[in-house]
């Protein structure tokens, strides 16, 4: 079997035509999402937890937070890593094994959205400098891919961080202790991730699993609080015009303010 | 007419105990016999048999299938039949005894994401089912809509003799093509189209109903005429 979604050439054509005339084959307009879910504190153990569902695809994310060694480089830092899984479950041409290539973009294109952001406050996650920090780790588990594994895994982990608490650790000679105290991350910024794909030269948002076997390129930009750009993936070997790319920019600050309202509403109480 | 005994069972119920031929999805164990799926079981005098509500395509050969094409190696291409095997249909069944990987070019036949109406010519599972296109109406499914349907309801949909898809066909002046795997193609005018999937997603969701043919009757805007033999039958 084929390691990737296979679209027939009728459905392919059928996209083309339809996105010609301006429609999708589900409905939607080329600049609306499909129906956005975000369920917080899902898992009982993790520190925080979200499941995102966008149409048919289904994210689950979950934080941990320990104490941790910083880097060499960044002994004044925090340790923030995002790493991703696509469970072989979650679609019918996927098989159990380390994560590919496109699994590994996905955890770094949503980490970077994060990290650039600079949604924590990395520099207050210091217990010790140079010797204990804390380390935030959020472990993400694709459930059901139905396209747009970007969005709905950058969701996933923003409204898992919004809702996490972290122990609150102190020194305790050359170790350090947990007190037992719970507190909320330093959050200082919400990112919220939008990506386009571009079809037969149409610019289309949030694309489903048939529209991505189907599009030319695919761009996925983060903005912040403020409507700034933070981040941004180019994939697939098609390119995007000046104009396509400024539109891009325009929808990502559209559609980020009102994800950003959404994911705010759902993580509200923390 | 023998009376037959219908109920719902999970698998390892006991359908019935004594002397009976264990059909389908049914196992005898000492005098009993036991359910291997969820289901309508169904008692008759000599037989017990389990229509499943759900489950996955097992090929069986004569079988027709509606495969995609989503490899193509050196010596035939490989299709999804939405079945844990994948559908294996050899270069000499489409180019003749003299097929050779050197002198024909597959994917001028067939590319990969092309949907074929395909034969299981062989299948004993412990090779990859082998398909054929040779047979009237065999070959590539150059357009239409696809629909996907579990094929546990495959046989409620094609009706008896064909009673129900050929209704669907003939209201909806669609070419409807039904493979055994759940996939189905329909291609029409858009209306027609658009009526004729209806009608197959509500055999789908109804393939229970006793008065499942009525109701198409009254979805495709038709007068409603009894099916000329008993509900339920299961068309194979």
């Amino acid at each position: 079997m084929p390691k990737s979604f296979v679209v027939e050439t009728i459905k392919r054509n059928q996209i083309v035509d339809a996105l010609a005339k301006g429609k999708r084959l589900d409905g939607r307009g080329v600049n609306e999402y499909r129906k956005l879910e975000i369920k917080t504190h899902v898992i009982q153990k993790a520190n925080g937890s979200a499941m995102v569902t966008l149409g048919d695809t289904q994210v689950l994310a979950g934080v941990k937070i320990d104490k941790g060694v910083p880097f060499p480089d960044t002994p004044d830092k925090g340790l923030l890593i995002v790493g991703a899984e696509v469970l072989p479950m979650a679609a019918s041409y996927l098989e159990a094994g380390p994560p590919d290539e496109s699994a590994i973009e996905l955890a770094r294109v949503v980490d970077r959205g994060v990290r650039e952001s600079e949604m924590i406050d990395v520099s207050s996650l210091v217990i010790k400098e140079g010797k204990w920090v804390y380390s935030v780790f959020v472990d993400v588990n694709i459930l059901n891919v139905d396209g747009n594994l970007f969005d709905a895994t950058s969701y996933a982990v923003v409204a898992a961080l919004l809702t996490a608490k972290m122990p609150r650790f102190v020194l305790d000679g050359d170790t350090v202790k947990d007190t037992g105290e719970r507190l909320p991350l330093p959050v200082r910024k919400v990112p919220v991730s939008v990506t386009m794909a571009t079809i037969n030269g149409t610019l289309v948002l949030d694309p489903t699993e048939e529209e991505e076997a189907v599009m030319d390129a695919r761009i996925t930009l983060d903005t912040e609080d403020e409507g700034h750009i933070c981040a941004g993936q180019k994939g697939e070997p098609g390119s995007f015009t000046p104009e396509q790319v400024l539109t891009a920019a325009e929808w990502s600050i559209a559609k980020g303010r009102e994800i950003r309202q959404k994911i705010k509403e759902a993580t509200a109480g923390g | 007419m023998v009376d037959i005994i219908r109920k719902q069972v999970i698998p390892g119920d006991v359908i019935v105990t004594g002397d009976y031929r264990p059909g389908s999805f049914v196992q005898r164990r000492g005098n009993d016999m036991v359910a291997l799926r969820v289901g309508l079981a169904e008692v008759a005098q000599n037989g017990v048999k389990v229509i499943p509500l759900s489950g996955a395509y097992m090929p069986r050969a004569e079988d027709m299938v509606v495969g995609k094409v989503v490899n193509v190696t050196g010596y035939g291409w490989e299709a999804d039949i939405n079945s844990c095997f994948v559908g294996y249909l050899p270069g000499q069944f489409v180019f003749g005894r003299d097929f050779s990987p050197a002198t024909h070019d597959l994917m001028t036949r067939f590319r990969v994401g092309d949907l074929l109406l395909a034969k299981i010519e062989a299948f004993d599972r412990t090779k990859d089912p082998q398909l054929s296109i040779r047979g009237p109406g065999l070959g590539k499914i150059p357009q239409g809509e696809i629909v996907r349907i579990s094929p546990m309801k495959v046989p409620r949909l094609i009706g008896r003799k064909g009673y129900m898809i050929n209704m669907i066909a003939d209201l909806t002046a669609c070419n409807v093509k039904v493979g055994q795997n759940g996939m189905i193609v329909v291609d029409g005018t858009p209306e027609g189209t658009e009526k004729a999937v209806a009608a197959i997603n509500l055999v789908q969701e109804g393939a229970h109903m006793a008065d499942l043919t009525a109701r198409v009757q009254r979805l495709l805007g038709a007068p409603v005429t009894p099916e000329p033999a008993a509900e339920g039958d299961s068309g194979e």
